[in-house]
């Protein structure tokens, strides 16, 4: 996956979120993007996923440039697979109407193939016992495994996760990585913000480290990790690997 | 025994829920003291009722009990549809659309229906050419009540979390698409209760068409009463009329809002 950014400027009123980023990045696999709360991570996967217009600056991913109008980016969010940090599945349709809806409506799949899809993956995720389970009788874990799902069952171009286990109890928090990996494994392209940094570590083949609007440190895991000529990159990581 | 009453009487943290039995003995008391209050009203009034001649009207009665019942309906049925066109309007791009319809909510909310049945009747459908009374009757109370249901529906929309229709953006949903599989599915049961409630209320507000003169229920009480003099006579049977109207929609809405608040 080829990603370049020249530029990307994102306000909220007086707030500058993101200021003028610049990034130029080749065959990544995976790209996990860490920082302090309310640096811009989020913001930035949300411009990447289509769902929040910069201000000013450009957007290559792979072969094609984002353009910010509501018609190109509706067919782009097609091709995107997004998760959540609240899962957000919808609560009136059950697990296994989360996955298919959007096959069918929005991608034009036969009810029938779109059936067979979905259980098939929910199989693989050992999920199928909670097919006709609303989301509301689901624990945490297997929403967001759901919500996944649901996002690979488009078969994306790649795969954007919202600190997908920051909502979750700690004790789903692993299965849900367990999955993003095996995804990973499985050579899906992935963006990911996560605030869990083993498992950053771990996943990435590309690090980006975005604070105070702006790109701080990019690179390897080790180099981002070992990259403490930053203050702010190094006050970070003292706190976040202090336990 | 000052135990027992307590648990009769009082619900709080200590006693959460009543027993059945506890339940009809607030009921029957209550009943009781409405009596012993009417009773009371009616020796100091010393009313003598004449029951027998307003059996006579009994098809008058009935007549305009069906006619409030016909009109409620259909009422119900036009100013859903209203309802819904005004209620969706006010999310649409095209914004002349979304005044129109705030224009209309306000203009009836905040509007006597006295006035507006005089002014439907005498102006708009006399200028129209319109002299079916029963199809004017229908109209206004449409009109009357589709602001409500209107106002019922946006609230409805607008309860449906941000974060849903943003996860139907992400998933690449036309805006018509998310109304359809997303909004809808869930507004419709959440406003039941209310839409419910609305038909409650629409079936007692018919009452005000008799001032133009549809042969509805009060109109046909307000007749009864000019022929008789039997004021009370006429009236009392009015409002036993309407509750067996109104008591059913709103044990129905009972049911509906206990429904959904556990299914969501």
């Amino acid at each position: 996956m080829r990603l370049e950014i020249s530029g990307l400027t994102k306000r909220f009123g007086d707030h500058v979120v993101l200021d003028r980023v610049d990034l130029s990045m080749r065959d990544v696999k995976s790209l996990v993007i860490v920082g302090p709360s309310g640096g811009g991570k989020t913001t930035l996967l949300r411009i990447l996923a289509g769902l929040e217009r910069p201000e000013a600056g450009r957007v290559h991913i792979n072969d094609h440039e984002l353009h910010f109008r509501e018609e190109y980016l509706r067919e782009y969010r097609k091709r995107v697979g997004m998760v959540f940090q609240a899962y957000n599945l919808f609560p009136h349709l059950t697990a296994l109407e989360n996955i298919t809806l959007p096959l069918v409506r929005v991608h034009g799949v036969p009810a029938a193939k779109a059936r067979e899809e979905a259980l098939a993956l929910l199989e693989r995720f050992d999920l199928a016992e909670h097919a006709y389970k609303k989301p509301a009788a689901l624990s945490g874990g297997q929403k967001q495994r759901i919500a996944i799902s649901r996002a690979v069952a488009i078969k994306p171009e790649f795969l954007l996760l919202d600190e997908p286990t920051s909502a979750l109890d700690p004790e789903y928090t692993a299965e849900v990585l367990d999955l993003i990996e095996e995804l990973h494994e499985e050579e899906m392209r992935l963006m990911l913000v996560t605030h869990e940094m083993g498992f950053a570590k771990m996943a990435a083949d590309r690090m980006l480290f975005i604070g105070d609007g702006g790109i701080l440190a990019q690179g390897t895991p080790e180099e981002v990790f070992e990259h403490r000529d930053d203050v702010r990159v190094r006050q970070f990581f003292e706190k976040v690997l202090k336990y | 025994m000052k135990d027992r009453l307590k648990r009769c009487f009082i619900i709080n943290e200590d006693n959460p829920v009543l027993t059945r039995g506890a339940r009809t003995v607030n009921i029957i008391l209550v009943l009781l003291l409405l009596t012993g209050l009417f009773w009371f009203g009616f020796s100091r009034l010393n009313y003598p009722f004449y029951w027998d001649t307003i059996w006579k009207y009994r098809v008058s009665f009935f007549s305009g009990f069906k006619l409030t019942i016909l009109i409620s309906l259909f009422s119900l049925a036009l100013s859903l549809a209203i309802g819904l066109v005004s209620g969706l309007a006010q999310s649409l791009p095209f914004v002349p659309f979304r005044v129109l319809s705030r224009v209309y909510v306000e203009g009836i909310r905040g509007t006597p229906l006295l006035v507006q049945i005089l002014i439907f009747f005498y102006v708009i459908a006399n200028a129209l050419g319109v002299n079916n009374r029963f199809i004017v009757g229908i109209v206004i109370m449409s009109i009357f009540s589709g602001a409500y249901i209107s106002e019922i529906i946006r609230s409805g929309v607008e309860s449906i979390g941000e974060s849903q229709l943003e996860t139907a953006r992400s998933l690449g949903f036309t805006r018509g698409q998310t109304y359809r599989y997303i909004i809808f599915p869930q507004v419709i049961s959440r406003i039941l209760p209310p839409l419910a409630g609305q038909f409650a209320s629409l079936i007692k507000d018919s009452s005000l068409l008799s001032i133009i003169a549809i042969k509805e229920f009060t109109m046909a009480a307000r007749e009864v009463n000019a022929n008789t003099f039997s004021t009370l006579e006429s009236y009392i049977p009015l409002a036993v009329g309407y509750l067996l109207l109104t008591l059913p929609v709103s044990a129905l809405t009972k049911y509906l809002e206990r429904k959904y608040s556990y299914a969501s």
